[in-house]
């Protein structure tokens, strides 16, 4: 098991205590009817093998993202564990990550998981170069050699068809598919084990996202890396993942593997979700 | 109602910033805030290092104070005269009477003692400034260890330049922990920041931060394993007036020709003494 997630629960906005039992699926509401607080996480459970490719799917607002922040710490949950394989604390007994101090969480940030962000604005740093910003995840990993360094950088856009005689200019100088192509290059500096998707296609031209889709899956089967990617296009999820976890207000619908979940979807949100495809 | 009170400050505030530099102490590299009184100077003429002085002074302390090097420039001048007139301390030129050095830009040449303070003045105290505006999130990056965004400035010097184009305040890891800004002085200095006998302590007034570095303390340059830290080197030049080879040169332009004379002028003394000639004769140009 690489990745362990109990009762995870998150809400945003002052909680009257209830709202998790008060909101959901059968309230067809997320917030609150006592204290109008928003509840985008709803008692999620979940767990993921190595090398398993698991599929985020629901509407807007339904906390998808969310689920992707507390797994990469970017948010704390208001209640819930999540465990990590191999993340123990000193006596090597498996450390819930949102108890563990800022320092021990750093490794998991820098070296076992990656985050890709929809917009690659999030996941660069426009002020350093491409290189620089593939350079920063391997620097951050422990990497101190610079010729190490410098022909993984190399390496790494070469890998992701970027252009290696660019690898000094910055950002903004690619265009929107080869800057989402550098996040990825930065995302897989580290070999991470574990890599987190938040729409990473969206908002990019159909043939640039079929390419990179295939690259991702590429890359995948050769680096053999777990995944979590959160999508409301179906045919991404079809595409890339082996298991879906279908999300409506913040809590868990349905759970099944991806060919089951679309071919004979048995919730009836899920059922909606199917047949509203074009 | 006349009487001063010794050493400028009251004794409150003598014994905030003496708390602030024991708690310096105690983390070495880590900036400590403190309150960062008023002093008859302008923040930023160096009235950080002024309060850590006047803080520290005994009756019987002996205090040198330079500026890049010199004794005898007017900054360094008014504040040493300034020190001396509040505290009736004894002043010096010599490095090794001094018990309390205050000093802009410069390490001096000769080696620091055991039980000797070198007190710098820092302008700009934070490291992460040039990488993270945010000082909150400097707070955390500090706290995690996390400087890979100043490894990578190191990264793109080297890929475009092939070396650091820092060519002072080069950052400084102490104890395998903290990366600190050293103060502007010059990478010449910076292996001499390392293992020192003597305490170090750093004074940013403007910015109101106060950190240190004591006695025997590791401090190493940020650099990569694969690349050698490169001080300035001065080859086959000497200086002018004493004719030392193995110290930080000024080089002072004259029309075409440039002349080269050491940084520290005490220094550069204590070499025309030992030849025997006090008056510090140039050579012939």
């Amino acid at each position: 098991m690489l990745l362990e997630i109990q009762n995870l629960s998150k809400v945003y906005g002052v909680s009257c205590g209830e709202c998790l039992d008060l909101t959901g699926v059968a309230d067809d509401s997320c917030i609150c009817p006592v204290c109008d607080s928003v509840v985008a996480m709803n008692r999620v459970s979940l767990s993921l093998d190595g090398k398993e490719v698991l599929g985020i799917v629901g509407e807007s607002g339904s906390g998808k993202s969310t689920l992707l922040q507390l797994i990469y710490q970017d948010q704390c949950p208001d209640n819930g564990r999540i465990f990590y394989n191999g993340f123990c604390d000193r006596h090597g007994v498996p450390l819930n990550i949102f108890e563990a101090s800022v320092s021990e969480c750093s490794v998991l940030r820098n070296k076992e998981m990656s985050m890709i962000y929809q917009n690659p604005r999030m996941g660069l740093n426009y002020l350093f170069s491409a290189g620089g910003n593939i350079a920063e995840k391997i620097i951050g990993a422990g990497e101190r050699s610079y010729e190490v360094v410098r022909n993984r950088v190399i390496e790494l856009m070469g890998r992701l068809e970027l252009p290696t005689s660019r690898v000094d200019n910055y950002p903004d100088t690619f265009s929107g598919g080869q800057q989402q192509r550098i996040q990825i290059a930065k995302a897989l500096s580290s070999s991470p084990k574990l890599l987190l998707l938040d729409e990473p296609t969206t908002g990019l031209d159909l043939s640039v996202q079929a390419k990179l889709l295939d690259l991702i899956k590429e890359l995948q089967k050769e680096m053999g890396f777990a995944m979590i990617i959160v999508s409301h296009d179906l045919g991404v999820i079809n595409h890339l993942t082996d298991v879906t976890m279908v999300m409506k207000h913040g809590c868990l619908v349905e759970y099944g593997l991806t060919d089951q979940i679309l071919e004979d979807p048995q919730q009836p949100y899920t059922q909606l979700l199917v047949s509203s495809i074009l | 109602m006349n009487e001063s009170v010794f050493a400028f400050m009251d004794e409150d505030a003598k014994k905030e910033i003496r708390r602030t530099l024991l708690k310096a102490v105690a983390i070495p590299g880590y900036t400590v805030p403190f309150a960062s009184r008023e002093m008859p100077v302008a923040r930023g003429w160096g009235t950080g290092g002024l309060q850590i002085t006047l803080s520290l002074l005994l009756k019987r302390d002996c205090i040198k104070v330079i500026d890049q090097g010199c004794d005898g420039s007017v900054n360094a001048v008014n504040i040493r005269d300034f020190i001396a007139s509040v505290s009736g301390v004894k002043q010096t030129f010599s490095t090794r009477e001094a018990t309390i050095i205050q000093t802009r830009h410069r390490i001096p040449e000769h080696k620091l003692a055991e039980g000797q303070i070198l007190v710098f003045q820092v302008p700009y105290p934070e490291v992460l400034t040039t990488v993270e505006p945010d000082t909150e999130k400097q707070k955390q990056m500090h706290a995690d260890s996390d400087y890979s965004k100043l490894w990578v400035l190191l990264y793109e010097d080297t890929s475009q330049f092939g070396d650091s184009r820092i060519s002072n305040r080069y950052p400084v890891e102490v104890e395998d922990h903290y990366v600190m800004d050293p103060s502007p002085i010059p990478k010449y200095d910076i292996p001499r920041l390392n293992n020192s006998p003597a305490l170090l302590l750093f004074g940013a007034g403007r910015e109101k931060r106060i950190y240190a570095i004591p006695p025997y303390t590791k401090v190493e340059p940020l650099k990569f394993s694969d690349r050698p830290f490169k001080v300035e080197t001065f080859a086959g030049k000497r200086c002018g007036r004493c004719g030392a080879d193995n110290v930080f040169l000024d080089e002072v332009r004259q029309g075409t020709t440039s002349l080269y004379f050491c940084s520290d002028t005490e220094y550069c003394d204590s070499i025309l003494t030992e030849q025997g000639d006090v008056t510090g004769n140039t050579e012939s140009e």
